[in-house]
């Protein structure tokens, strides 16, 4: 009996999803291919202390997504609480009135991790190509073919479309691809800096250069932290900067957004004690690439394959990811439901 | 100032203030919020701009003769569609649409049109050109075309109804080839006096419905003789077209 569900990528859409089928009780499996869950919602302890190098924060206006993150367990901070700077945030709505913006001292990754509760993952299982059997599919891994009804590809919109195009070709499968190529992620490459504590303490918690050449954002990162042992900035570069350097050596561009760091703070800020660089190949969407709805794609033998992500409600960011995830399982489940004689 | 012309102004007065539950699952609110003359090559007309709770698209009817309080208005909702209103798109008979619209209330007592500023039935102005381009590829699909935001009207109804209770309207003989429309607009408290199938004049675009033998049915034409999806929610019916 092959597994109800298997939902590749245990990001933020994935984890919502795979939760809520799981809750209706259907037999659910995640595939991640990173070491850790999360996704983009990204934390990395650098000796013990947590920087966030996805998201700098995450943030809702009073509603379901903001109840699902203050069910986060331990402590939750307003964060930021002092934006500099008149460049724009990454999420267009971010910084507007009435929205709620926080930050959780132990990283934002505690979001992912409290969705991933009671879920059956298995991480660094990376899935290379999808086939379509008789009553399912069968889902290709580097460890070998797991086997399920139902399939749930909740990766960025690129990776999605690449697993899609492993499947055979049918107007659903090919009309999907298609519109999929319509639309594009953006990359980000992120730079995080520790510093003594000695260094001197922006004003800001989050920085938003305006005339920047790489820079799109600044985020004071220890500033979100209970007892930090280093002064820590995420630095992220903006998109087409990014794009230009994304096959790149990492030391290079890091040098260079040291060097604009430099230019903005001061002196100190050149010279960091550790940095560790990330590429983040499809770091976000713009309002503009985004679809309204997950999509599912019913094949003649019943079998359903389901897309979820960012990109696939309005606005994209980890709202978006979340509400889509739900809403594929909503799907998933009413079309199952139905589906009984 | 006209007696009609205070009569809408006082509406703009009234709603000032206005706050209700709203309408439909997004609870819509609307407000008269302004009322000007606009003399049209359709007739002489009043528009009335609606500012509304969820969204920056500003409503507005189209309206003509005295329609505060009477019954039996004739009525016509409109579904934005800049390519087709504006550009003349043949890819739609959303133009077409409106101007009979607009030219059969010009002429009757009175009349109003809503335009409804929801591209494409919801879906956007570049989500409806991506969903353009991929019928061009012969590659739409229902769910691609659900995926790019096309929607059923469900708001459109909601929104429209609050319009019409707006503008005081006490009952409408609606303009529409589609029986689902009224039943929608009662839903919410509209009261539907008559349905009027919405015939638009033969002309050298839409010659190709004439010739059309058999309708698919649920299947959307345009005037190239393309399938796809259906801009005005309303079944295309040519004068003298075969049933």
């Amino acid at each position: 009996m092959p597994q109800d569900t298997i939902v590749v990528g245990a990001g933020i859409a994935g984890l919502r999803c795979a939760g809520a089928l799981q809750l209706a009780g259907r037999p659910v499996r995640v595939l991640e291919r990173a070491r850790t869950l999360g996704g983009r919602c990204a934390t990395r302890r650098f000796e013990g202390q947590p920087v966030d190098f996805g998201p700098v924060f995450l943030q809702g206006l009073p509603g379901e997504f903001l109840a699902a993150l203050h069910q986060v367990p331990g402590p939750q901070t307003l964060w930021p609480l002092r934006v500099d700077g008149a460049g724009p945030p990454c999420q267009p709505g971010a910084l507007d009135a009435g929205t709620i913006r926080l930050a959780f001292p132990a990283g934002l990754r505690a979001f992912p991790d409290h969705l991933a509760q009671g879920l059956d993952i298995r991480l660094e299982t990376r899935v290379t190509a999808l086939r379509l059997g008789a009553s399912g599919f069968q889902v290709e891994t580097a460890d070998g073919v797991e086997e399920c009804r139902d399939l749930v590809l909740a990766l960025a919109l690129e990776q999605s479309r690449r697993l899609l195009a492993t499947l055979p070709s049918s107007a659903e499968v090919d009309g999907i691809h298609a519109l999929l190529g319509m639309f594009a992620s953006e990359p980000c490459l992120a730079l995080i800096a520790g510093y003594p504590l000695e260094v001197p303490a922006p004003a800001w918690d989050l920085l938003l250069p305006e005339n920047a050449p790489a820079l799109q954002l600044v985020a004071h990162d220890s500033g979100k932290r209970a007892a930090p042992r280093f002064r820590t900035l995420v630095v992220q570069a903006q998109p087409r900067w990014s794009r230009r350097r994304l096959e790149a050596e990492p030391g290079l561009w890091a040098a260079e957004l040291l060097a604009e760091l430099g230019t903005l703070l001061g002196p100190w800020a050149r010279q960091p004690l550790w940095t560790h660089p990330h590429r983040w190949r499809y770091a976000r969407v713009d309002a503009a690439n985004t679809l309204t709805r997950p999509i599912q794609i019913t094949f003649p033998g019943g079998q359903r394959l389901g897309l979820a992500g960012d990109a696939f409600a309005p606005e994209g960011g980890a709202q978006a990811a979340w509400w889509s995830g739900f809403r594929l399982a909503e799907r998933l489940l009413d079309a199952g439901t139905q589906k009984e004689p | 100032m006209s007696t009609l012309d205070a009569r809408l102004n006082a509406l703009v007065e009234r709603d000032r203030d206005h706050v209700c539950q709203g309408y439909g699952p997004d609870q819509v609110c609307v407000r008269i919020v302004a009322v000007a003359n606009l003399p049209s090559r359709f007739g002489d007309f009043r528009i009335v701009a609606f500012w509304n709770n969820r969204d920056q698209k500003d409503h507005i009817a189209i309206v003509h003769g005295d329609v505060v309080g009477a019954a039996d208005v004739p009525a016509r909702m409109h579904s934005e569609c800049l390519t087709g209103d504006v550009i003349g798109s043949l890819r739609c008979d959303c133009r077409d649409q409106l101007e009979a619209a607009l030219v059969k209330i010009g002429q009757q007592d009175r009349g109003v049109v809503l335009y409804l500023r929801q591209e494409g039935r919801g879906i956007g102005l570049a989500n409806k050109i991506r969903a353009y381009a991929l019928q061009d590829r012969g590659l739409d699909t229902v769910e691609a075309n659900l995926a790019l935001g096309f929607r059923d009207d469900e708001r459109d109804y909601a929104v429209a109804a609050h319009m019409l209770a707006s503008l005081s309207i006490a009952s409408v003989q609606l303009m529409t080839n589609n029986p689902d429309k009224v039943k929608q607009l009662e839903q919410y408290g509209i009261q539907v006096s008559r349905r009027l199938p919405h015939l638009l004049p033969p002309n050298v675009h839409n010659r190709f419905y004439l010739e059309t033998k058999s309708r698919r049915s649920g299947h959307y034409i345009d005037f190239t003789g393309t399938p796809h999806l259906q801009e005005q929610s309303d079944p295309v019916i040519v004068e003298g077209m075969p049933d």
